[in-house]
């Protein structure tokens, strides 16, 4: 038996076993079907057994389809809007929470969790509601007794994309929120205090303390966020059907590939889709990892 | 948490004791609007089809419970055994995610090494590409497993979970050396000595169930997907499919069962609120 120290022990036979159960639920249940993705995607998209080999065909056929591009496009788009609305907002929220009356913080946070909690499919149907074309809840409500012409979120291509973002906005904030108001908890007093004895200015304080210290906690939002716009199915689904909606401008890349496996039956051009896609999260998401152990360390 | 300063030191007052009175109006009326289609969606569980389309009217003309009658009363789809479904099929999953998480994480936060590291790393590659990223060869693969239609076709695949492993790793960082290092000194294995830590963890432990039952209970691709029958199915997917089954349903029915949709979590993370907030606390910073 090692004597005691204070640094970390060395990998032993023992340590490693923990790490087993959940590794093989790691290679059967993720690394055996990501695997068989990639074999799928250098094969035929024919559904009859016995598919052939055709090589990177489909990912050269995928570079060239226009489609592809408006799936792409249209997700970046939505991804950096989702990032650039809420990642703030949220951070004004917490503020806010902070600044609100104590009694009022837990039914305040529990309203704006609410969204966050409620499954996306549901959302997507309040959604189809809330923003149905002329009847719907935020027409009749906040556009028309203004005197103006009811928007048909669903049907125009200008709005869809806006409204997918809407939705993506009003599920997540609250979520974000709460996530930076416990990482606001949690910056010492002491730091205040000392920041108190050198300026008044709340904005000064706001700007030097407390948002440096919530760099790991918006780090992590900000890549839950990314990995969410990306990979969030039902949403976008419930929406607009597992279409692009009208001219595409809906679609998003995990739409296209849904509706390549399972409208068309194109499994291989959506399993090459899907690798295509990885190595751009992965990186964005390394590089975030990178980004936040330089800054911590 | 803090204690207060004594009077006579406490000229500083700390910013979340600057209450405003401007700022908790402004926060309220946002809170409204975030969560007004919500009572909308449970007062509209007591309307007609046209009362729903009509949504000025907020109040519905006689509180009949109508679209809950109909929903318990199952001609639409079995719901209290979607209902069960969904509740298992998530609790299966917090329950084992945290259980593997939580190994895995203690040693990822405790031991060194090369091959620690490419572990670590490769469980996290679980984050950015969950399961619906591969949806297609998943489904064929459970099918060759003989576990397609079955509830633990959804719960195993979702029993991976790189976010835990993140999480749990944090967690075990935070714990003192002395603790571990002691419990080591006395002999114990390193299964031991998490089972020593356990009780310490419970925090963590809670929030992180909480997180992954929201998460499960949120599942649609995976379980759209596998579970085909009708008295397989998880709650979401199902009011997703009577949205798109006929023309001329009651709405109430769909009304009524979102409302039954979002109790569940709404309620589990109620109940755990208060721990849930200081582990997220310590594990994010």
């Amino acid at each position: 038996m090692e004597t005691a120290s204070p640094a970390p022990r060395r990998s032993g036979p023992s340590g490693l076993a923990l790490l087993l159960p959940f590794f093989i639920f790691f290679v059967l249940f993720w690394l055996i079907p990501l695997l068989g993705s990639l074999k799928m995607s250098v094969y035929a998209d024919t559904l009859v057994s016995a598919p052939e080999f055709v090589g990177l065909a489909h990912y050269r056929q995928i570079l060239n389809d226009p489609r592809f591009g408006k799936a792409f496009f249209n997700t970046a788009r939505y991804t950096v809007a989702i990032l650039l609305i809420i990642l703030p907002l949220a951070l004004v929220l917490a503020q806010a929470v902070r600044m609100s009356h104590r009694r009022f913080r837990p039914a305040l946070t529990f309203a704006l969790l609410l969204p966050g909690l409620a499954p996306p499919a549901v959302l997507a149907l309040l959604f189809l509601l809330v923003f149905h074309g002329e009847q719907g809840l935020l027409n009749q409500l906040l556009i028309m007794p203004f005197g103006g012409e009811p928007i048909n979120w669903l049907k125009d291509p200008h709005y869809i994309l806006p409204a997918l973002v809407l939705q993506a906005v009003w599920r997540w904030t609250g979520f974000i929120t709460f996530f930076f108001l416990a990482g606001m908890e949690n910056i010492p007093r002491s730091l205040y205090e000392a920041a108190h004895l050198e300026t008044n200015h709340r904005w000064q304080v706001w700007r030097t303390i407390t948002v440096p210290h919530l760099r790991p906690v918006l780090v992590f939002a900000a890549v839950y966020l990314m990995v969410d716009a990306f990979a969030q199915f039902s949403g976008a689904y419930v929406l607009l059907g597992g279409s692009g909606g009208t001219g595409d401008a809906g679609l998003l890349l995990i739409s296209y590939g849904y509706q390549n496996a399972f409208t068309y039956g194109k499994f291989g051009t959506a399993a090459a889709m899907s690798a295509l896609i990885a190595p751009w999260l992965m990186g964005i998401f390394w590089l975030c990892m990178m980004r936040t152990r330089r800054a911590t360390a | 948490m803090h204690a207060r300063l004594p009077k006579k030191t406490a000229r500083y007052r700390p910013p979340s004791d600057r209450t405003s009175p401007g700022m908790t109006i402004f926060l309220s009326l946002l809170c409204l609007i975030f969560a007004y289609p919500f009572a909308w969606m449970l007062v509209s569980a007591f309307k007609t089809n046209s009362e729903i389309f009509h949504p000025l009217k907020f109040w519905p003309a006689s509180l009949n419970a109508t679209g809950f009658k109909m929903l318990f009363s199952e001609q639409w789809f079995p719901f209290t055994r979607v209902f069960f479904n969904s509740i298992f099929i998530a609790a299966a999953q917090a329950v084992g995610a945290v259980g593997l998480s939580l190994l895995a994480g203690y040693v990822f936060a405790r031991h060194q090494g090369r091959r620690v590291r490419i572990f670590f790393v490769l469980a996290l590659s679980v984050i950015v590409m969950p399961p619906p990223t591969f949806a297609v060869p998943l489904f064929s693969w459970l099918h060759q497993l003989h576990l397609l239609d079955r509830s633990a076709g959804v719960i195993l695949p979702g029993l991976v979970s790189g976010l835990g492993v993140l999480y749990f790793t944090q967690v075990f960082r935070q714990v003192p050396d002395e603790l571990i290092d002691s419990a080591r000194m006395e002999g114990a294995s390193e299964f031991q000595v998490v089972r020593l830590l356990f009780p310490l963890l419970s925090s963590a432990v809670i929030s992180f169930g909480v997180i992954h039952f929201v998460l499960a209970w949120h599942q649609h691709l995976i379980p759209l997907l596998v579970l085909n029958s009708r008295d397989q199915q998880t709650l979401p997917v199902a009011l997703a499919a009577l949205y798109g089954s006929s023309l001329r349903f009651p709405y109430a029915v769909l009304m009524a069962g979102s409302v039954m949709s979002i109790l569940p979590v709404a309620l589990f993370f109620g109940l755990a609120y208060r721990r849930f907030k200081s582990a997220l606390a310590d594990v994010l910073v």
